[in-house]
């Protein structure tokens, strides 16, 4: 049987209160809570607390919560680890959630924006600055069919100036 | 002085340095590496001070690595 | 009854459904919005595939695609494109806050109110046609542009002029367009009333109940804004009447805001609706916006209690109904037309995803365009997360672009949600970001702890009490409450 305290029935080993610092903070198992949870969690309380975060041991991290502006109060600072861990628990279902679901999730919400935005009009492409991105181009759909193939003739390098080395992040060849 | 312990596996170094810019203006920031935190000291002229700047500092630095969306070395 | 207690649960007998114990019943419902509500042993059986093709049940079962092997793919793929067809337009509802200028005080206020005196507040000519124009280039077939305050009416050459200008600028885009107006009617006369009848303007107002209530918690210096608010519906509903208007159809809609001082009158409110001659009841609860949360002490209350409320006047509407008195709740009629007619019927703030941006657009007096009206309130309120661009330099692409209505159109997604997932009313339900941004802090929210959550599932729990106690008069209400009529005289003709 696990003892727990009077902080929102969380155990007792897991919440510790600083009084001097006027902070409470809380030991997260990160096999419960995968980071991903623990710092969307932080993100939402970051408005009204200061959060650190701090890995105490293997597989723990202990999230200090100092609810700004008021002087630290015990039981203001029961409510915010209470909601914290509230959070957090909703932040690491929906993680787990949003991977399970993720082709319904992208499905609807790409229908969603591509529905409400509509294609661009000429004024859209005229106005398009192409300028200051980098040209992605993973398929080669850009290049020469001379250029993409080249270097696989066997004899390519005598005769032809060698192509210079696509800039394109992420390409297939080293 | 307050000496804040930002674990590597948990804050972005850039998050952390760019946090340092933004309020070395407040305090006296100190930096040094080990090889599991990146570590800021923050010196000011009260306590007060101090501890005001080093959690403005470490909130500054969550949001930025949150943001920056790095994969840290967590528990994924 | 819990799936855990049952004693051989079957994992390839059904399709995926979730459930839920309603009125001593086990509501099924499934991904394309199907249900149907079993006696506890008819789910067992069907819970561990233990059903007879021969019988009745397995029928039924069938029928509604819930049972693996046996599903018409068909039928379910068409229902889900039916209840997602609003996810191919973009915003249809429009809202311009044309004055922050009220010059009524009410307890409430969602709106983030100015004094009349504030006339920095008012929208100019010039910004009301570049709103105009921004749009009149959402990608949806239909527009609806809502004048909103303050009060409109204070700014009421603005509205003339906003009209006139889309009316002329629709010949060269040709949107199936209406207006509405929000006013409390106080400053209408028999100009405006000319005008805006003429306009094929619709009116929608506020009532809060009888007379002592309204007056109370709406403040209109030296004057009743009860017996205003009354004189103009029932002058606005004789002009539909001598327009030879099917008055059925055609009347002024009221809107209701729950208060503490609501919850124990609720036959009172029904009363004075009917009275007015209004046909539908929209039982709001408060909200967290604009004045509100400020009075909150005043004028909250526990969900239970509004829960309780929602359940006394709604019984009586139902008793109204079957003594022939035209009257419905539209809580009841949104949820219900999406559970019996297979239909969305894009109200916004109940849907899924969300109308943040890619259903609604809100646009301020001074040009700010918000995701939704209740991010402009919240602005109004000091924070600005839901401003989306500003009707001077902004793209329409740029607003549906942005990053701020693409993590709406996120958050708002219940197969995205913790509880939701699971949750039995998903295909009927939706969630407000915004409520759980200024409630809980985050947008995503957190359901369990979320009032309009709360409300959402006890309004629900209440119809589906009703469908499975199968009273045949209740039923036909309901049928009623869902069957929509065009009320195609306030469309205005279009050509291009």
């Amino acid at each position: 049987m696990t003892e727990v305290t009077g902080d929102q029935g969380i155990p007792a080993d897991v919440v510790e209160h600083h009084l001097d610092r006027g902070a409470v903070s809380l030991r997260v198992d990160s096999a419960l809570y995968p980071l991903e949870a623990i710092y969307a969690a932080a993100y939402v309380f970051i408005d009204r607390c200061y959060v650190f975060l701090d890995r105490v041991a293997e597989g723990k991290v202990r999230v200090t919560l100092s609810p700004k502006g008021a002087p630290y109060d015990a039981a203001a600072a029961r409510e915010v680890v209470g909601e914290f861990a509230n959070e957090l628990l909703s932040c690491a279902w929906r993680a787990q959630i949003t991977r399970e679901s993720r082709a319904t999730i992208e499905a609807v919400t790409a229908q969603a924006l591509s529905g409400a935005r509509g294609a661009p009009s000429l004024d859209d492409l005229e106005a398009f600055d192409f300028s200051d991105e980098a040209f992605d181009d993973p398929l080669g759909i850009a290049m020469s069919w001379e250029e993409k193939y080249a270097k696989n003739k066997k004899d390519a390098s005598k005769t032809e100036p060698k192509p210079e080395e696509p800039k394109a992040e992420g390409g297939v060849e080293p | 002085m307050i000496e804040l312990r930002f674990h590597r596996e948990l804050y972005d170094g850039n998050a952390v340095d760019e946090a340092i810019k933004s309020f070395d203006r407040f305090a006296t920031l100190e930096r040094a590496e080990e090889p599991s935190c990146f570590v800021v000291r923050v010196t000011a002229k009260d306590e007060a001070r101090e501890r005001k700047v080093a959690n403005e500092l470490g909130n500054f630095a969550l949001g930025l690595t949150i943001r920056s969306g790095s994969t840290l070395g967590g528990s994924e | 009854m819990n799936l855990l207690q049952l004693r051989r649960r079957s994992s390839t007998f059904a399709l995926p459904f979730n459930h839920r114990v309603v009125g001593g019943k086990v509501l099924i419902t499934n991904t394309e919005g199907a249900f149907l509500l079993l006696t506890p042993a008819e789910f067992e059986r069907f819970a561990e595939g233990n059903v007879d093709r021969a019988s009745e049940l397995f029928t039924r079962l069938k029928e509604r695609n819930f049972i693996r092997g046996e599903e018409n793919r068909e039928s379910m793929i068409q229902r889900i494109r039916t209840r997602k067809s609003f996810l191919s337009f973009g915003p249809n509802l429009h809202i311009i806050v044309v004055t922050l200028r009220c010059n009524e005080t009410c307890v409430y206020c969602h709106a983030s109110r100015a004094g009349m005196d504030a006339v920095q507040t008012d929208l100019t000519k010039e910004l009301a046609e570049k709103t105009v124009d921004q749009i009149l280039k959402t990608t949806n077939p239909n527009v609806t542009i809502e004048f909103q305050g303050g009060e409109p009416l204070v700014n009421f050459e603005v509205v003339k002029h906003t009209i006139e200008y889309a009316l002329e600028a629709n010949k060269k885009v040709g949107k199936q367009l209406e207006f509405t107006m929000v006013s409390n009617l106080s400053l209408m006369d028999e100009d405006k009333l000319a005008y805006l009848v003429g306009k094929k303007v619709q009116i929608c107002t506020s009532i809060d109940g009888p007379e002592h209530l309204h007056d109370k918690q709406r403040k209109l210096p030296k004057l009743s804004a009860h017996q205003k608010a009354s004189y103009w519906i029932k002058r606005i509903n004789d002009e539909y009447e001598r327009m030879g208007l099917d008055t059925s159809l055609y009347h002024v809609e009221a809107l209701l805001t729950t208060t503490r001082d609501t919850l124990p009158l609720w036959k009172e409110v029904v009363d004075t609706y009917v009275s007015l001659g209004c046909k539908a009841l929209f039982l709001r609860p408060v909200d967290p916006f604009g004045f509100a949360e400020k009075t909150g002490g005043r004028v909250e209350y526990p969900r239970t209690e509004y829960l309780q409320f929602y359940r006394q006047a709604t019984d009586y509407m139902l008793e109204l109904n079957k003594q022939g008195v035209q009257i419905l709740e539209r809580f009841a009629a949104i949820f219900l037309t999406k559970i019996l007619g297979g239909e969305d019927p894009n109200f916004l703030d109940i849907r899924n995803p969300c109308g943040a941006g890619i259903g609604q657009v809100a646009y301020n007096y001074d040009g700010k365009i918000f995701t939704c009206d209740e991010g402009r309130m919240v602005h109004e309120m000091g924070d600005s997360t839901f401003l989306i661009g500003d009707v001077t330099t902004s793209t329409y692409r740029d607003l549906m672009g942005h990053e701020t209505v693409r993590a709406l159109a996120l958050a708002s997604n219940l197969e995205a949600q913790p509880d939701c997932v699971n949750c039995t009313y998903q295909p009927y339900c939706g969630v407000c970001p915004v409520h759980n941004h200024r409630t809980q802090g985050t947008i995503f929210g957190r359901m369990r702890e979320s009032t309009l959550c709360a409300v959402h599932k006890g309004i629900q729990d209440y119809l589906f009490e009703k469908l499975g106690a199968g009273d045949p008069q209740t039923l036909e209400t309901f049928k009623k409450w869902t069957t929509v009529r065009d009320r195609t005289h306030f469309l205005q003709s279009c050509a291009v």
